[in-house]
């Protein structure tokens, strides 16, 4: 036996753990966190012995096929002969990678939950059963071998990210927060299973390996292009792009730990996991990468400059997910487009690399934000300052973390990014389409540095204020999974010079392996990778001067009147917020007013009409009976003699 | 012998006046007089035609019917003499329970 | 072994003398809930041995029971069940099993209330088993005068109103039933030779019935039937009824009386009248269609919440219709499957509004709110139930709807974009209601003090709903392995694959 063929107990223990917490949390220790914590770990044991086996490749695929896939599966519904759904893993480089990601991180938050909700009391329960249910099914979707089952764990996880959300569903803001992801991912996921009807009916299976070896021509070519958009809907909603983004800023309502592991780290990855696990169909249809890459860049833009002058710490963290998302999709469409026409398929290595280390980056973002709003009570970044020396390793930790996603060489979130970057140059070649968004991404990288920044200098120096006064160091079950992270998001770049480099275990198509020396020679003699630095540093630069010096009053993005309206716009969300509020409020619940007025009136008046005109008649044609005996005599007699009369007519006496 | 004719015509008129008096008058006697006058028209047809056919029957039915007729006029005159007693009169226009 | 064993009788029977039985009792109403629920558990076990005896992959009828009844008119008393009967004769089992349990708090008249479900139970029963057109329509019959007491008895405030609503509506529809009833037979009395109302015999000749004919005595059907589901824009008495219905009738109506409009559809206008159905196809669909996203579009605007779900059960009808309209295998297979998923739903949903009414007073949504601290195991319920209802995956409504719409998409391509839009309305209306009535804090505009969770009586109906929904969610294969080749034979009927 080998360890892979256990990989189906990965997410097994999750979701048992979240059955047992469910049914047992009362009288377990810490609403059962520990529960939690071991059903994670377990699965993180089983991930590493599962990674092993596909980085070396060791390992005897059950149905014979080499090709570095994994694959059990058996029949789930037939529907008819031609229609049928298995349910099974799928496990290739890419599983792996999303693998390690989902259950190391969530280790790591379930641990740090133990402090951070420790002061819940009876909701422990809830809050433990919801985020090992959410670990579960994660792995499930990770793990899923079609796009069917894929479907099930992507809503699922929805399911989970609206309950957490809503954890405190006593706050309206929370409970409308949760409704509001809920239903605005929910029009992605339309989108999603049109694709998936139109991808099954076209090619009578889902399944990841039938449907990879398929390559389109003709009508099914452009039923696959219209498939694919719509698969890209569903990404669009889950991994919050442009136009569906705005129920992120929201979902900040829940716990950090739920921010950090669901909204940052895991979750909203799914989209960007669910473009590359269908690269294949993807790189067929350049249309539809045109629109992934555009949609990325546009969002990863729009997004930073949300960011620039957003006071609260989680929000600020949110936007920069949003747009660090858009960077992985705009590396997957332009690297889909590179690969259509050149055969070079390092973008999806790139979005894959950037996709890790944000995970890593982003959760410890998240988690330092959170032991800092744990510290002073507040999410308002006004209120708090002067608090590194209070707080040391948050502090400290969350600078490698800022500077990791700020692309300062040598933390990880450099490598990534310029790889990304660089991915979208060379596409430009190719189209100018991608130049522009380069330049967006530049300036995107710009706008990072200078919010992160921001975002430290704002929290960790300057002044004490008031909610600083009483703040102190988290605990260690906190700042241990703080460390762990921080040495991650520093040093997950050095997966570049062991083996074959990243792009030797995670690819597409080939493996582009390279010794060290070439990985540090290619980005190196690059010019452009100069320019992605030089940005990086003049966002540090101007957050420094602005909010640590002070040299350059914070006022003056307010002071003019073009920059107070632009200020404005920035803060209203560029009206999306209230765009979606007014589309619910006003177009759909008027319209669904006008619909029950319409069944109230006309179509119920037209039935309660019909009782009306049979009752009326009725009293009409009652008065006819006067209880005159006599009168009913006479029409009775009336009545025979017609009848005779007009029996004789027509001659039936004769 | 007397045309059967005669008879038929002699029961026709006597049912008319039957029928119009049950049709016109206001005292509930006279209609029930009336009523009598309509079964005797009938009787007359029956034993017309028995003597026409030289069957025995129709006398039987005629008996029969003049049987039926005393019964009804019994309980007829037992309704009028309740009605009289409980909403004192017999005038037919005044009596209409049965209305809607 | 069980060859010869008359169990579909039984299921009929058991009901019937357990009703008996009730009547018979004194007025002390304890009795009469023991043995109500002694004579609902057992059709309810009996449904578990058919449908563990049931060959599936054999789609024919079975278990065939025929005796002669009245002969000179070809009348006689013949059941039988296949793989489309039999997922609805264990939904009814079990719904009234659970309907009479969750009533165990009846305290007026509980007698003549715990007979009548039990006298519902055979109407609903018999209509699902029966293979004679006029055992069919008596036993249609039957099932209204129940529900007619149990609205009029039990019911609200407008309860008068609702109940004749109801009652003329639906008969209405029984008398176009009816006559079409007896076109089919009248026209097929020559061409058989003999008399006879049974299902099967008609069904071998009425393929050949003229064009006309067989148009006019669909749309007969259609109407009849289409009244019952209910569909749009004959569906006004839904929301009424349910409004006024107790509880445990709500259930029954939504879970069962409902599903026998769509059961004819599927039984007896379908497979009898292929042509007619093959003509009158397009005003099926657009019926279908208006229906969905009437009924979804509808909800958003309610302030009760058990009109909230009336209308919403319309909605989720429409895509029972939708499937049948697509006339395909998968379409009738996926529509049978909704009607199973929606019985399961809709039963939690209204248990959920009867628990709102009992705990607090009202269903006024503006009124209520925050719940969920007072009351956490009915929000749970509650959250699972509008989950279902809303197609979550991994629940039993997802694989109806999914199948559904690949039916669609197969059959009409890109009209589906119109049903699947809905689907987001349903989200929003389920999730707001939810808000406004659990979520937040809590109202003060109702006394709350006295307000507590669920009782035992409700919590185990709930709980058993709940599980199925997952189970047969997770595992859809179960119910859709009997559904599909009994599907199967009537697309084969209808000449499309």
């Amino acid at each position: 036996m080998q360890p892979i063929e256990f990989a189906w107990l990965i997410p097994v223990f999750p979701l048992v753990a979240a059955i047992a917490i469910g049914l047992f949390g009362k009288k377990l220790k810490e609403g059962g966190g520990y529960v939690a914590v071991v059903a994670a770990i377990a699965s993180l044991a089983i991930t590493a012995a599962v990674v092993v086996q596909v980085l070396d490749g060791s390992f005897d695929s059950a149905d014979g096929v080499m090709d570095g896939v994994f694959e059990q599966s058996q029949m789930w519904l037939t529907l008819t002969d031609s229609y049928s759904f298995e349910v099974g893993i799928y496990i290739d480089q890419l599983t792996a990678l999303m693998l390690v990601v989902v259950s190391l991180v969530s280790t790591l938050v379930i641990v740090y939950s133990l402090a951070y909700m420790g002061g819940e009391g009876e909701r422990k329960r809830r809050y433990y059963t919801e985020i090992s249910l959410f670990v579960g099914v994660m792995l499930g979707l990770v793990l899923a071998n079609n796009y069917l089952e894929l479907f099930i764990f992507w809503e699922l996880v929805g399911l989970c990210s609206y309950l957490l959300i809503g954890f405190w569903y006593h706050k309206p803001s929370a409970a409308s927060a949760a409704k509001k992801a809920f239903i605005v991912t929910r029009v992605g996921d339309i989108m999603f299973m049109i694709g998936l009807i139109i991808l099954f009916t076209t090619f009578k299976t889902l399944n990841f390996r039938d449907l990879f070896e398929i390559e389109a021509s003709g009508t099914d070519l452009s039923l696959l292009t219209i498939g694919t958009i719509m698969i890209f809907g569903g990404a669009i909603g889950k991994s919050a792009q442009f136009p569906l983004h705005d129920w992120l800023p929201d979902a900040m309502e829940g716990p950090t730990t739920v921010s950090a592991l669901i909204h940052a780290a895991t979750m909203v990855k799914a989209g960007v996991y669910l473009v590359a696990r269908s690269f294949p169909l993807f790189v067929q249809t350049p249309e539809t990468l045109l629109v992934v890459a555009i949609i990325g860049g546009v969002t990863a833009f729009m997004a930073a400059t949300m960011a620039l002058n957003n006071p609260n710490i989680k929000r600020v963290l949110a936007y920069s997910t949003i747009s660090q998302l858009g960077y992985m999709m705009l590396a997957l469409g332009a690297g889909g487009y590179l690969f259509f026409h050149t055969q070079h398929a390092e973008g999806y290595t790139s979005s894959m690399f950037h996709l890790m280390n944000h995970a890593f980056f982003k959760a410890l973002l998240f988690l330092c934000a959170g032991s800092v709003i744990h510290a002073v009570h507040t999410e308002d970044m006004r209120l708090m300052g002067g608090l590194n020396r209070k707080m040391k390793i948050t502090s400290f930790t969350m600078l490698i973390g800022a500077l990791s996603i700020s692309g300062i060489p040598p933390f990880s979130g450099f490598w990534s990014k310029d790889e990304v970057l660089a991915t979208v140059w060379e596409a430009g070649d190719l189209s100018w389409v991608f130049v522009l968004l380069y330049f967006l991404g530049i300036a995107t990288a710009f706008m990072t540095a200078f919010y992160m920044f921001r975002l430290w200098f704002m929290t960790f120096t300057g002044k004490p204020s008031v909610a600083s006064d009483h703040a102190h160091e988290s605990p260690r079950v906190m700042t241990y999974p703080l460390i762990l992270l921080a040495i991650l998001a520093a040093g997950s770049f050095l997966v570049l010079f062991v083996g074959g480099g990243f792009g030797g275990q995670v690819f597409f198509e080939e493996p582009h392996s390279l010794a060290p020396a070439e990985v540090l020679t290619a980005t190196f003699a690059e010019p452009i990778t100069y320019l992605s630095i030089i940005v990086a540093i003049c966002g540090v630069g101007l957050a420094y001067a602005v909010y640590y010096r002070k040299s350059i009053s914070s006022d003056v993005f307010v002071s003019t009147k073009a920059s107070r309206t632009m200020y404005d716009v920035l803060i209203k969300r560029y009206g999306f917020a209230a765009a979606y509020d007014a589309f619910a409020e006003k177009v759909v619940y008027g319209f669904s007013k006008l619909v029950d007025l319409f069944d109230i009136y006309v179509i119920d008046g037209i039935v309660n009409g019909f009782a009306f005109i049979f009752a009326r008649s009725g009293n009409i044609i009652r008065r006819l009976q006067t209880g005159q005996v006599q009168l009913y005599a006479a029409i009775v007699i009336a009545g025979i003699s017609i009848v005779f009369i007009l029996l004789y007519l027509v001659g039936g006496l004769r | 012998m007397i045309p059967i004719e005669y008879f038929l015509a002699l029961g026709a008129i006597l049912f008319i006046i039957g029928a119009y008096g049950v049709l016109t008058k206001r005292n509930a006697i006279v209609v029930l007089m009336s009523i009598e006058l309509m079964l005797n028209a009938a009787n007359i047809n029956f034993v017309a035609f028995s003597s026409f056919y030289g069957d025995v029957r129709g006398q039987i039915f005629a008996l029969f019917s003049i049987a039926v007729a005393a019964a009804e006029v019994a309980v007829g005159l037992a309704i009028l003499l309740a009605l009289s007693k409980t909403r004192d009169t017999i005038n037919l226009d005044e009596i209409s329970l049965l209305r809607w | 072994m069980l060859e010869n064993f008359p169990i579909l009788s039984l299921l009929i029977l058991f009901p019937l003398v357990g009703a008996i039985l009730v009547f018979l009792t004194g007025r002390n109403g304890k009795a009469a809930k023991f043995i109500a629920l002694a004579f609902s558990a057992a059709p309810l076990i009996l449904s578990g041995v058919l449908l563990a005896s049931f060959q599936m992959s054999f789609g024919e009828y079975q278990f065939q029971e025929n005796h002669t009844w009245i002969e000179s008119f070809g009348i006689s008393y013949s059941l039988g069940v296949d793989g489309i009967s039999i997922p609805m004769a264990f939904l009814t089992a079990l719904l009234c099993f659970l309907a009479i349990l969750f009533s165990w708090d009846v305290e007026h008249r509980t007698k003549e209330y715990m007979g009548l479900m039990l006298v519902l139970e055979v109407g609903v029963m018999g209509v699902f088993t029966s293979l004679d057109y006029f055992l069919f329509y008596v036993f249609w019959e039957v099932v209204l005068i129940p529900m007619y007491f149990l609205i009029a008895i039990w019911g609200g405030p407008r309860r008068a109103y609702a109940s004749i609503k109801f009652f003329i509506y639906t008969h209405v529809a029984s008398l176009a039933m009816l006559i079409s009833i007896m076109a089919l037979y009248f026209e097929a009395k020559p061409v058989l030779g003999y008399a006879s109302f049974s299902m099967i015999d008609i069904a071998t000749v009425s393929g050949g019935f003229g064009h006309l004919f067989q148009v006019a005595a669909f749309g007969a059907l259609f109407f009849a039937f289409g009244v019952k589901m209910p569909i749009v824009p004959f569906h006004t008495w839904l929301p009424d009824a349910h409004v006024e219905a107790p509880t445990a009738g709500s259930v029954l109506l939504a879970g069962l009386l409902l599903k026998m409009g769509s059961y004819g559809i599927i039984r007896v206008a379908l497979p009898t009248l292929p042509e007619g159905a093959q003509v009158l196809m397009p005003l099926m669909l657009a019926i279908a269609i208006v229906s969905i996203i009437y009924g979804a579009v509808i909800c958003l605007a309610q302030r009760d919440l058990k009109k909230m779900v009336a209308f919403s059960s319309i909605s989720h009808m429409g895509i029972v219709l939708l499937g049948i309209a697509t006339a395909s295998q998968l379409g009738i297979a996926a529509a049978v499957f909704q009607m199973f998923a929606h019985g399961l739903i809709t039963a939690v949903l209204f248990m959920m509004c009867g628990v709102v009414q009992h705990k607090a007073g009202t269903r006024e949504i503006p009124l209520l709110g925050g719940l969920a601290s007072k009351m956490p195991y009915a929000a749970t319920f509650m959250t699972i139930g509008f989950l279902a209802s809303l197609g979550l995956p991994g629940m039993v409504g997802f694989v109806a709807e999914f199948s559904v719409f690949i039916a669609t998409f197969d059959a009409y391509t890109w009209l589906l974009l119109l049903p699947i839009a809905s689907v987001a309305i349903t989200a929003g209306y389920y999730l707001w209601a939810l808000q406004r009535t659990m979520f937040g804090p809590l109202t003060e505009k109702i006394d709350t003090s006295h307000l507590h969770d669920v009782s035992w009586y409700e919590a185990v109906p709930l709980a058993i709903l709940s599980f199925l929904m997952i189970l047969f969610g997770m595992l859809p294969g179960l119910i859709m392995d009997y559904i599909i080749p009994s599907a199967g034979i009537i697309s084969g009927i209808l000449g499309v694959g």
